[in-house]
């Protein structure tokens, strides 16, 4: 999935910007940004609801503009608000996605009974939509995705509205959906979300793509961004504390000379040199505790600007 | 084809599962015939014979254009309910789609009119099944003619649908006062007949009547009107295909 150059306009609002964009086959791509951050927008251009006002998006090399119905046949999307049939009962809404994108007939059935089990939809099976919590109706357009098995599937918020115990269930879902081949795009503004889900992280600012890359290497990227906080027996002389420095980071003595803090850019180098030199010196480490920073904390590395605070 | 008629399929058991409207759509038509087309019958009858048949196709077509009506409201909810970006997201042509939309409509109507058509028939009718069928051709055409030029400015409502609505009222009121429903073309005065041939509805109407064997003396000419009828079908659906396909966007999110 590729787009170069994508742009989209309402009236005198620039919702993307030029957005140049590429998922692998086989991976979980989040899109982490705020509210009005152009995700929404993106994903409604890569499953043809929206036509862009310039450059171009491509799934599977088919392109979302020319051949819109051909894409439509490879991806399944599950909107941000649970669409409503509200005079139809969850099954059958999930027997009419499975014909639409013709699931085999013979299994169809075990299909939806078994995915519909699974995100706690059974019991409801014979409620009216318009009878169905938030949750569930969100369930129920997580499971139309499920059901579909897509080449691409797309997801746009898919736990906002459910609960704790429901979010873990589909993301868990999410993930066995990519372990059976399928390309996942799921766009969240919820950091934990995206730290569970993503193989790779966009991060969307105003409609731009701001950073892409895997979580790890992130928070890598942010210059002192792991915190290691370092106990030592006695206090640590300060020929020790000058030659710690050398290792890079920054580095703080509590008063009493026994604790260390460093602020460091990866604490998985910075650590085994800290504690081959101590233990070259004499020092005696009683604890270290490191603290990764946050998708938060990238977020604001790299925009300026709090995800929390943006939406 | 096959996914176009599995999604009309889909709204149609929507349509179907409550036959509450159509009752009173039918309970209206008998209502209207009994009370007010037996009244006007007597009223001008020295005048103009067989008002009360005449008047009763009128009931028809007005039952049909309520009905394409009703396809255009029901986009629109479509719409705004959020319906459409998931019908849109589904592997369908936008041509595909309309047609499914307009199979609804045309099911919504033949139910609709069934009933009112056989009582016509069976009462005043010239019962013959070359005469019944093409009056259902015409009404089928007029059906499909309606909802392109409903769906056509459902566009509007995705701007504003106060304004949709009241675009809609005011048609209504024009196509149907401004036509041959109710009274004949040769009964108008000079300065309304020229803006009734402008109404689809004179010709929908015209050509069912002749289709039921009504004197045709009162009627416009047989072949041109199934000739507006058959253009209006195919102009404005080819119309609402483009606006689907080119205009109208599923959802606008920022």
């Amino acid at each position: 999935m590729e787009t170069l150059s994508l742009s989209k306009r309402y009236g005198k609002t620039d919702a993307l910007r030029g957005l140049n964009f590429t998922v692998d086959q086989g991976e979980i791509m989040v899109i982490l940004g705020p509210n009005g951050s152009g995700k929404t927008t993106l994903l409604m251009i890569l499953c043809t609801i929206l036509k862009p006002t310039s450059g171009t998006a491509k799934v599977m090399g088919i392109d979302v503009v020319e051949e819109g119905t051909k894409v439509r046949e490879v991806m399944g999307i599950a909107f941000q608000e649970a669409r409503g049939f509200w005079r139809h009962k969850p099954s059958s809404i999930l027997r009419f996605h499975a014909s639409m994108f013709d699931i085999d007939p013979v299994n169809r059935q075990d299909l939806i009974e078994s995915t519909m089990k699974d995100l706690e939809l059974w019991e409801s099976r014979d409620k009216k939509f318009m009878h169905l919590s938030g949750g569930q109706a969100k369930r129920l357009e997580t499971a139309k995705v499920l059901v579909q098995r897509p080449k691409l599937a797309i997801f746009d918020e898919p736990t906002s509205q459910v609960d704790l115990r429901g979010k873990r269930k589909i993301w868990d879902k999410i993930r066995e959906l990519r372990d059976q081949g399928s390309t996942v795009i799921v766009a969240t503004n919820e950091v934990r979300e995206a730290e569970y889900l993503a193989d790779r992280v966009t991060i969307l600012h105003q409609g731009q793509l701001i950073v892409r890359d895997s979580i790890p290497k992130l928070k890598d990227a942010i210059a002192g961004g792991d915190v290691v906080e370092v106990g030592f027996e006695d206090p640590v002389a300060d020929k020790l504390v000058e030659e710690l420095k050398t290792l890079g980071g920054s580095l703080s003595l509590s008063p009493e000379s026994t604790e260390l803090r460093a602020k460091v850019s990866r604490a998985e180098d910075w650590v085994p040199k800290m504690t081959s030199l101590s233990y070259d010196r004499g020092a005696k480490i009683s604890s270290i505790k490191i603290t990764e920073p946050s998708l938060d904390d990238v977020f604001l590395h790299f925009t300026g600007k709090a995800l929390v605070d943006q939406l | 084809m096959n996914r176009v008629l599995n999604l009309a399929a889909f709204n149609i058991r929507v349509l179907l599962s409550d036959p509450t409207w159509f009752f009173l759509s039918w309970a209206l038509f008998a209502l209207q015939l009994a009370i007010y087309g037996s009244l006007m019958s007597k009223l001008v009858s020295p005048n103009f014979p067989n008002y009360f048949f005449f008047y009763g196709i009128g009931l028809m077509i007005i039952i049909v254009f309520e009905s394409a009506e009703d396809v255009g409201r029901h986009f629109v909810e479509n719409a705004h309910e959020g319906e459409l970006p998931y019908f849109l997201s589904l592997p369908v042509s936008r041509g595909g789609f309309l047609i499914s939309q307009a199979l609804y409509g045309v099911v919504n109507t033949l139910v609709k009119v069934a009933p009112p058509l056989l009582i016509v028939l069976l009462l005043w009718g010239n019962l013959t099944i070359v005469g019944a069928l093409f009056s259902l051709l015409t009404l089928f055409l007029l059906g499909l003619g309606i909802t392109g030029i409903m769906v056509s400015l459902s566009f509007i409502a995705f701007k504003a649908v106060d304004i949709y609505l009241a675009v809609l009222a005011g048609l209504s009121a024009l196509l149907v006062r401004f036509s041959t429903v109710f009274y004949p073309l040769a009964f108008m005065p000079s300065n309304y007949s020229p803006v009734s041939v402008l109404s689809p509805l004179t010709y929908g109407a015209d050509l069912t009547r002749w289709a039921l064997g009504f004197d045709p003396r009162y009627l416009l000419n047989p072949i041109l009107a199934a000739v507006v009828v058959t253009a209006l079908a195919v102009s404005t659906l080819s119309l609402s295909a483009r606006i689907v396909d080119k205009i109208i966007e599923g959802v606008k999110a920022a």
